[in-house]
C-alpha cells in the first residue's frame, strides 16, 4: 500500500513537471488567428489591442486602425494597406505583433490576421459595446441608364447619369468617369456628362448625354464611376452597375403591297381593284407614290390607280380602290410601283393583279331574238285566231 | 265623228265587206298578211258585220275578223230562194239586231247585198225594216249590186223583185252598181269580182272620210241624204283619181262621170237628178274657181251638185255621187227577168205536160208482180 501510495505522489510530481516543460518549449511558437471586424471592434491579445478604426478606401485596401498596448507604452493609429504586414513592437517575430488586413469586405467590414507569439495567450475578439461612432463619409449612389429599352440602329438614346450622396458626409471634387461604348454609338450632345463638384448629403445630381446608334450588336455598356474625396481628403469611388444592351437593326419602313381585283369581267363590264398598302416596318413610309401600268395597255381602262400618300405610319395600312373598264377580251397584268421613303432611303416596292375580261357573253343573247319571235307569233297568233272562223 | 254601220247580207255582200275590210287595211291593195300586223284604220268608226246563211261563204272572208262574221243558221244556205230567205230572216231577227245593237249606235248604215241571191235579197229589205224601226235617226244606205244577166232567171228574177222591196223600204236611197256593166272593164269573171269588189269598197270609204272630214267646201250626210232622196231614189258612184301626168281638177272630175269609173251604167248628164262631188287633194291641185265653174256646168244638166273639197296631200280624187232621174238598165234587167220567168213557166207547163203524157201510158194499169 505505501509502495502504491508513492507510485501515486511519484505519477503526481511527473505530470505536472512534464507540462511546464512543454509549456515553455511551445511559448516561442509563432501563431495566428483571422478576424473579422466591424468598425469599433478590435481584438485582444496579451497587453495588445487592435481596433478597427476606419475603411479608408475599400478599392485601395486601406483600413485605418488603432493600435495599442495596456499601460500606455503604445499608441498607434495608422492606416494599413490591404495584404500588407504591419509590425508593432517588432511584429510576431520579436515580442510584439503582426497585423496584415487581408480583405477588405466594405466600408464598415474588413478581415484582419493578428500573428503573435504563443506566449501572449489567445487572441480574442472584443465587439465594440456600441456602434462604432459614424464618420461624416460620404457615398456616392451612381447610377447610369438608358430612356429606350429597345435601341436600334439609328435610334436616339438618351443616357442619364444619376448621382446621389446617400453618405454622411460632404462629397467632394466629384469627378464622373464614363467609358465612351464607341463604335456602338455615336456621341451627339452633352458628353462627357456633367455632375457637381460637390454633394452634400441627400442631395443628387443627374446629367444626361445624348447618343445615337450606330451599330447593331449585342454589347455591355460599362459602368460609370465617379471618384470623389470625403472631408478627410480621402479619396473614394462608386460606380455603376454595368448592363447589356441589344442594338436592334436600323428601323426602316416595310410596305407590303396587297391587290384585289373583282372577278372576271364582260367586255364594258366594270370592275374595281382593291390596293391596300401596310406598313410592317418599324419607321414610317414617307412620300408613299403608287403609279400603274397595264399590260397589254389596249383594251382595259383603269383609273385612280395613281395615288399619293404623304406618310403610312408603322402596322397602319392605306386602302383605296381603283376602277377599270374592259374594253376588249383578253388577260391584263396591272402592274403597281410603289416609291417611298422607308428610312434608309428611297425603296419600291411592287406588285400586280390580273385582270380578266371575258367576251361578251351570250347566255342570254339568244332572248333577244326569242322574245321578239314569241312576241311576233302571239301577235300572229292572236290575229289569226281574230280572223279565223 | 259619224258611226257608221257596214252590213254585208249574202254572198256579194260579205266579199264587198270583206273588200272594205281589207281596203281599211292601207289603200292600193294590201298584202294578204297585212292582217297579221296591221289594224283596219278607217276613217270614223265603222263597224261591219257579215251576215250570212251559208257558213262556208263566212269561212272564205280573209279580212273580216271572226267576230263580224255572223252565221245565221239555216243549213247551207237559202239556195237562191228568198221566201226560205225571209223565213230565215224572221225566224233570226232577233239574233240579227241583237248583234248589232251590241256594236251601238250608228248615223248611218250601209246595206251591202246582191239583188239576185238568196240570203242578200231576201234579207236586206227586211234588215232595212229592222234597222229603221230600231234605230230612228239612223240614215240607212242600200248598195245593190245587180247580177250577171247570164247568170240565170231565178237570179233575174229575184233581182226584179228585191229591187221592187228595196225601193218600198224606207232607206234613204239604193246606190246600185251592176256586175254586168262593170265586167266590161275588169276582164274574166273571177278577177272582175275582185274589181268590182274593191271598186265598190274604195268608194264607200272615200265617201265615209269624206263626210267626216274637215272640208274647204263642206258637204255633210245631210247634204248626201238629200242627194239620195232625189230622183228615183237610185244612185251610183264614180270615182277617178288623177296620176302625176295630168293633175287637171277639171278633168279629174269629168273622169269621174265616165264610163270605166262607174258602178252602174249612166249618163250623168241626161239621168242625174242630183249629185255630190267630193274632191280631194294637195292644195295647189285644188283650183276653186276651176271646181266651182265645172260643177255650175254639171248642175246646168244635171241638177243641184253639192260639191265637197277636202285639202289632203296627194293628186286630186274624185268621188261623184249622183241620183237617177231614170234607170233604162233597169227596166231591161225587168223585162229580161220577166222573159226569164215567162219562158221558166213555159218550162214548166211543157214538161208538166210531157209528164202527165207520160203518166197517162200507165194510167188504167196496175202493177203485176
Amino acid at each position: 500500500m505505501r509502495q502504491l501510495i508513492y507510485l501515486v505522489l511519484l505519477i503526481m510530481l511527473l505530470v505536472p513537471a512534464q507540462a511546464s516543460s512543454s509549456k515553455s518549449s511551445n511559448d516561442d511558437e509563432t501563431t495566428y488567428t483571422d478576424f473579422t471586424l466591424g468598425i469599433g471592434d478590435r481584438v485582444e491579445v496579451g497587453e495588445y489591442r487592435a481596433e478597427l478604426i476606419e475603411i479608408q478606401s475599400v478599392r485601395d485596401g486601406l483600413a485605418v486602425m488603432r493600435i495599442s498596448k495596456v499601460g500606455g507604452a503604445l499608441d498607434e493609429q495608422r492606416a494599413l494597406l490591404q495584404n500588407s504586414a504591419n509590425n508593432f513592437d517588432g511584429g510576431a517575430e520579436g515580442d510584439g505583433i503582426t497585423i496584415t488586413v487581408t480583405d477588405i469586405l466594405d466600408d464598415q467590414t474588413a478581415k484582419v490576421r493578428l500573428e503573435y507569439k504563443e506566449g501572449l495567450g489567445t487572441a480574442h475578439r472584443r465587439t465594440a459595446e456600441k456602434s462604432a461612432t459614424v464618420l461624416d463619409k460620404p457615398n456616392l449612389l451612381v447610377q447610369k441608364s438608358f430612356d429606350k429599352s429597345q435601341v436600334s440602329v439609328g435610334d436616339e438614346v438618351k443616357v442619364t447619369v444619376f448621382v446621389k450622396n446617400t453618405g454622411s458626409g460632404q462629397a467632394m471634387n466629384i469627378n464622373p468617369e464614363d467609358m465612351p461604348p464607341l463604335p456602338e454609338f455615336s456621341y451627339i450632345a452633352g458628353y462627357p456628362p456633367k455632375i457637381k463638384d460637390t454633394l452634400d448629403p441627400g442631395e443628387s445630381d443627374s446629367a444626361i448625354y445624348v447618343m445615337s446608334a450606330v451599330k447593331e450588336g449585342s454589347l455591355r455598356i460599362p459602368a460609370i464611376q465617379v471618384k470623389y474625396t470625403d472631408t478627410k481628403k480621402n479619396v473614394r469611388s462608386n460606380s455603376s452597375e454595368p448592363f447589356n444592351i441589344l442594338i436592334a437593326p436600323k428601323n426602316k419602313a416595310d410596305l407590303r403591297l396587297k391587290t384585289t381585283a373583282s372577278g372576271p369581267i364582260q367586255i364594258n363590264g366594270q370592275g374595281k381593284l382593291n390596293i391596300s398598302l401596310s406598313n410592317v416596318g418599324k419607321a414610317s413610309a414617307t412620300r408613299v407614290e403608287v403609279s400603274g401600268d397595264v399590260k397589254p395597255s389596249d383594251g382595259l381602262q383603269v383609273t385612280d390607280l395613281e395615288k399619293s400618300f404623304f406618310e403610312i405610319l408603322p402596322e397602319t395600312e392605306e386602302n383605296y380602290s381603283a376602277n377599270f373598264v374592259g374594253t376588249k377580251a383578253g388577260n391584263y397584268i396591272i402592274l403597281l410601283r410603289v416609291s417611298y421613303e422607308g428610312g434608309d432611303g428611297a425603296q419600291i416596292q411592287e406588285g400586280k393583279a390580273e385582270v380578266v375580261v371575258l367576251e361578251q357573253e351570250y347566255k342570254y343573247l339568244y332572248l333577244l331574238l326569242i322574245i321578239p319571235v314569241i312576241i311576233i307569233i302571239a301577235w300572229i297568233y292572236r290575229r289569226y285566231r281574230e280572223y279565223k272562223y | 265623228m259619224l258611226n257608221v254601220l257596214m252590213l254585208g247580207v249574202g254572198q256579194c255582200g260579205n266579199r264587198i265587206l270583206d273588200a272594205i275590210n281589207k281596203e281599211a287595211f292601207g289603200g292600193g291593195g294590201p298584202s294578204k298578211l297585212a292582217k297579221y300586223y296591221l289594224r283596219p284604220k278607217f276613217p270614223s268608226r265603222v263597224e261591219t258585220l257579215a251576215v250570212h246563211t251559208a257558213v262556208n261563204d263566212l269561212k272564205e272572208l280573209r279580212f273580216t275578223t271572226a267576230k263580224d262574221r255572223l252565221h245565221v243558221p239555216n243549213l247551207h244556205g237559202v239556195g237562191a230562194n228568198r221566201n226560205v230567205g225571209k223565213q230565215a230572216f224572221m225566224d233570226n231577227r232577233d239574233m240579227i239586231m241583237g248583234e248589232i245593237e251590241k256594236r251601238g249606235d250608228f248615223d248611218v248604215a250601209f246595206v251591202i247585198t246582191s239583188t239576185s241571191g238568196g240570203t242578200g235579197s231576201s234579207f236586206a229589205p227586211l234588215l232595212i225594216n229592222e234597222l229603221k224601226r230600231q234605230y230612228r235617226s239612223i240614215t240607212v244606205i242600200t248598195v245593190a249590186v245587180l247580177p250577171f244577166r247570164e247568170e240565170g232567171s231565178i237570179y233575174l228574177q229575184n233581182a226584179a223583185f228585191s229591187m221592187r222591196e228595196l225601193m218600198e223600204v224606207e232607206a234613204e236611197g239604193i246606190i246600185l252598181a251592176d256586175n254586168q256593166y262593170m265586167k266590161r272593164f275588169s276582164g274574166d269573171i273571177a278577177s272582175a269580182y275582185d274589181k268590182i269588189n274593191s271598186m265598190i269598197a274604195q268608194r264607200l270609204l272615200f265617201l265615209i272620210e269624206s263626210l267626216d272630214s274637215e272640208m274647204l267646201s263642206v258637204t255633210d250626210l245631210g247634204d248626201f241624204k238629200t242627194v239620195m232622196n232625189g230622183g228615183l231614189r237610185l244612185a251610183t258612184m264614180g270615182f277617178y283619181q288623177a296620176d302625176k301626168k295630168n293633175t287637171s281638177i277639171k278633168d279629174a272630175i269629168e273622169n269621174s262621170f265616165k264610163s270605166g269609173n262607174l258602178l252602174y251604167p249612166a249618163n250623168v248628164m241626161d239621168d242625174a237628178a242630183r249629185a255630190m262631188i267630193i274632191i280631194q287633194g294637195s292644195k295647189e291641185h285644188l283650183d276653186v274657181d276651176e271646181i266651182t265653174k265645172e260643177v255650175e256646168r254639171i248642175s246646168a244638166s244635171a241638177g243641184h251638185v253639192f260639191k265637197g273639197i277636202v285639202v289632203k296631200k296627194g293628186n286630186p280624187k274624185v268621188l261623184s255621187i249622183f241620183t237617177l232621174a231614170s234607170a233604162p238598165e233597169l227596166e231591161s234587167i225587168y223585162a229580161q227577168a220577166a222573159r226569164g220567168m215567162q219562158d221558166e213557166k213555159e218550162k214548166r207547163s211543157r214538161a208538166r205536160k210531157q209528164l202527165d203524157d207520160a203518166f197517162a201510158h200507165i194510167e188504167d194499169l196496175e202493177e203485176i208482180y
